[in-house]
């Protein structure tokens, strides 16, 4: 396999002096040796290794787990995602396996999702360039395939959603009307017949084979545990292979998983390519590049704990159907929110089993709630409270707005 | 010389490297060595003056370790400090004499800092390649005379501590009777004349043991640690430890490696991800499933097999070493780059005996973690009587 080093190889500056190593003084001069050595190894004809390589990322990763995320100076999500690049060059040195590809696809994707973009993006042209080399493990029997039937578990019976407080709905409204009915009035809305020409719906159907495809090798932070807020609940790296395999597939599935907001589409271009960001986002103040978008798949039973969040959203479901139910921020002294700073913006109150003896206020607070069938995109105003349960096999994208 | 020293070498720190070696081969040291050179400049001094291979003589080098350095603080005769690994300079000397240490009592090291100790002043220099800079210095020694003992251990000086970074002092109330502080990467602990235990700083990890995840700004005394009385603290990267006076070992923190001793999750995936490529069956055994523990916010007894008592301990970024009253070296958390001294690059979430000392009829008498190495000071063990 001397062509994937080639072709690494390629991504990179010819020679040591066009590829500059450049710091501010928040990095020690030791790290940098440490660089300049890795770069060092790089332009030796003899063998890149990856032990320095992974000196530099272990010693950044500390860095990174130093003080609170937004407190670490960038400079060392630059020297983490450098480190990460020498170590998926040592990797796909002499002769790549397949194992080592796939772990060089990981290590990429570590820089990505902790790093910071270095060097016009090398890992995300990298990722490219290996993912081309990873054979596709396609489930080839038939029993393999997943059938419709058996990703529709968990579907409960129809839910009856009463009239007087269900969403409402209108068809591709104008511009205009949206902005004066429902983002100036800030009321929930649900949005049909604007995102079915996306290509997600249409020349690539989204469907776990396409996912696959397009990143099953794909590391990915996944959510395990019923709902955020509980004891037992925590984040796990996997692939998105593993992830389907173990959380979607496996019928006896040891507990719930959940790709939950996670910023997928930066991280896998070729879906972005399959979403639209809607028209409506331009009524904001904030430019099209501070809109944030989300990602959600999940099997069905995932729960997101009734929270707010300090942004307009534009939920839109893609595959599966979800169900919603909202309280408008007036209620919020009925929906007991946590104390801690870090949970404020979420209640203490299992919506759909709620103690009333401890939380006697909440029954008293009125809501709109909704099923959200794929094709369809909910208007959730800022600060506006919302609880989300996925009724089945579920991938829905969010658009994060001001 | 009685000094060892595993783990990271990355900078040669351990041993020196010698250039066009592989990597791995002497990045990583697995098993404890001999240093055999503290000082190439008082090399002579040390190895061939009889009086120096006295058992006293031991105790009078003290070694401090930063990430990419090592340093040899000699005090007597003619106290200095000798450094080894990361020299920012442009020659490739690896070990060298630091000038501005020369009639220094007692020295720390930090990734940017040298903080040196001398009899009536504490200076702290800058680390840099355009040669060290004097960036802070203040008076030290001011002692209450009726304290016959010695001038207070760094970090601690009269009246505050220096830290490892600027501001370097910090003044600490007088109320506190403090005789001894442990600095993590960003957190403190405290240990006062009466053997109560204070912690302050970052507590996103549980580093501070006062049961929540809550960072402090002032000294908090460990309440969970009330009535029993300790003798010796440590901190490491992000986990904490301290000595009662009977031997009992409590450590608290980030389990990430399972540093504190306990059952850590992440070893476990480690260790069954290696299986599952060759398309092994996960064994996951439900009834563990439950007792994993990622962070530790009080203060846990630590259980070190078959041992009563536990004498000194020592925190890395991620490892945790300690001796026993029997002079036997136990470590346990991270161990990748060979700090945990079995001969491996394996973590461990249980404290094991580091069996070169105890194999090799050696009592281990002081330990000192650098982040991501260990150096241990051991002499031969004494024939017994009987």
């Amino acid at each position: 396999m001397a062509e994937v080093w080639r072709d690494v190889r390629a991504l990179l500056p010819a020679a040591q002096p066009e590829f500059p190593l450049v710091f501010s003084e928040a990095v020690e001069a030791s790290v940098l040796a440490l660089l300049e050595l890795s770069r060092e190894q790089l332009y030796r004809a003899s063998d890149p290794r990856a032990e320095t390589a992974q000196a530099i990322v272990d010693y950044a990763w500390e860095k990174l787990n130093t003080g609170t995320w937004r407190d670490v100076d960038k400079e060392w999500r630059r020297v983490y995602s450098y480190g990460c690049l020498f170590k998926v060059v040592g990797m796909c040195n002499g002769d790549a396996s397949q194992a080592k590809i796939q772990a060089a696809i990981s290590t990429c994707d570590m820089g990505l999702l902790m790093g910071a973009s270095i060097m016009d993006n090398v890992l995300q042209r990298l990722v490219a360039v290996l993912k081309n080399k990873v054979k596709m493990q396609l489930p080839s029997k038939a029993e393999d395939q997943p059938c419709p039937k058996k990703l529709k578990r968990n579907v409960t019976p129809e839910l009856q959603i009463d009239a007087a407080v269900s969403v409402p709905r209108v068809k591709c409204p104008a511009l205009e009307s949206f902005r004066s009915d429902f983002l100036v009035p800030q009321k929930p809305v649900i949005l049909e017949g604007i995102i079915e020409h996306w290509p997600a719906f249409r020349e690539h159907m989204w469907s776990i084979d396409y996912l696959r495809v397009v990143a099953g090798c794909r590391t990915v932070p996944v959510e395990l545990g019923s709902r955020y807020t509980d004891e037992e609940w925590s984040q796990k790296l996997l692939t998105v292979n593993e992830f389907i395999d173990r959380y979607i597939m496996d019928e006896a599935a040891a507990g719930l998983g959940y790709l939950a907001q996670h910023q997928l589409f930066d991280q896998v271009p070729e879906l972005k390519e399959d979403i639209r960001i809607p028209d409506y986002c331009c009524l904001g103040e904030g430019d099209e590049d501070d809109i944030t978008i989300n990602a959600w798949f999940g099997p069905g039973g995932t729960v997101s704990p009734l929270h707010q969040d300090p942004q307009q959203n534009f939920l839109a479901q893609v595959v599966g159907k979800k169900y919603i139910r909202l309280y408008s921020l007036e209620q919020t002294e009925n929906l007991y929110p946590y104390q801690s700073q870090l949970l404020h913006n979420t209640s203490q109150v299992d919506v759909e089993n709620p103690d009333v003896v401890q939380f006697p206020n909440f029954m008293k607070a009125s809501y709109q709630e909704c099923v959200l069938q794929p094709g369809e995109v909910l208007f959730i105003p800022k600060q506006h409270w919302h609880y989300v349960r996925s009724l089945q096999l579920s991938f829905s994208v969010s658009f994060w707005w001001s | 010389m009685n000094w060892f020293g595993f783990g990271f070498n990355g900078f040669g720190q351990i041993v020196p490297r010698r250039k066009g070696e592989k990597d791995e081969d002497t990045a990583k040291v697995l098993s404890p060595v001999a240093l055999g050179s503290l000082c190439s400049s008082c090399e002579g001094k040390t190895r061939f003056d009889p009086k120096k291979q006295t058992e006293t003589s031991e105790h009078t080098i003290k070694v401090v370790a930063s990430w990419s350095q090592r340093a040899a603080v000699y005090r007597d005769g003619d106290p200095h400090v000798c450094m080894s690994g990361f020299i920012s300079g442009p020659d490739e000397e690896h070990t060298g004499l630091a000038p501005e240490s020369k009639g220094c009592v007692d020295a720390l090291i930090s990734e940017r800092y040298l903080t040196l100790s001398f009899a009536d002043r504490v200076e702290c220099w800058s680390l840099k390649p355009t040669g060290n800079a004097l960036v802070w210095s203040g008076v030290n020694g001011v002692q209450d005379t009726s304290d016959t003992g010695p001038i207070a251990t760094l970090p601690l000086v009269p009246g505050g501590y220096i830290a490892s970074k600027p501001p370097f002092y910090r003044p600490l109330s007088p109320e506190l009777h403090a005789v001894s502080l442990a600095l993590g990467s960003e957190h403190a602990v405290l240990l006062t004349s009466s053997g109560t235990v204070y912690s302050w700083g970052s507590g996103s990890h549980g580093q501070l043991g006062h049961g929540s995840l809550v960072s402090e700004d002032e000294p908090q005394v460990l309440e969970a640690l009330w009535g029993v009385p300790m003798k010796y603290v440590a901190a490491g990267g992000w986990h904490s430890a301290c000595i009662s006076a009977g031997g009992d070992l409590y450590v608290w923190g980030w389990n990430e490696s399972g540093q504190i001793g306990l059952p850590s999750k992440g070893l476990k995936d480690q260790s069954q991800r290696a299986p599952s490529t060759e398309k092994g069956e996960l064994v996951v055994n439900k009834r563990e499933d439950n007792v994993f523990i990622s962070i530790q916010a009080f203060p846990a007894l630590v259980d070190v097999p078959e041992v009563s008592e536990i004498s000194k301990v020592s925190c890395g970024s991620r490892h945790t070493a300690s001796i026993t009253s029997s002079g036997n070296l136990y470590t346990w958390g991270w161990g990748h780059y060979g700090q945990l001294g079995h001969g491996s690059k394996c973590s461990s979430d249980e404290p094991k005996v580091v069996e070169y000392f105890s194999n090799g009829g050696m009592t281990v008498e002081d330990v000192v973690c650098g982040l991501w190495n260990t150096f241990v000071c051991a002499t031969p063990r004494k024939r017994s009587p009987l």
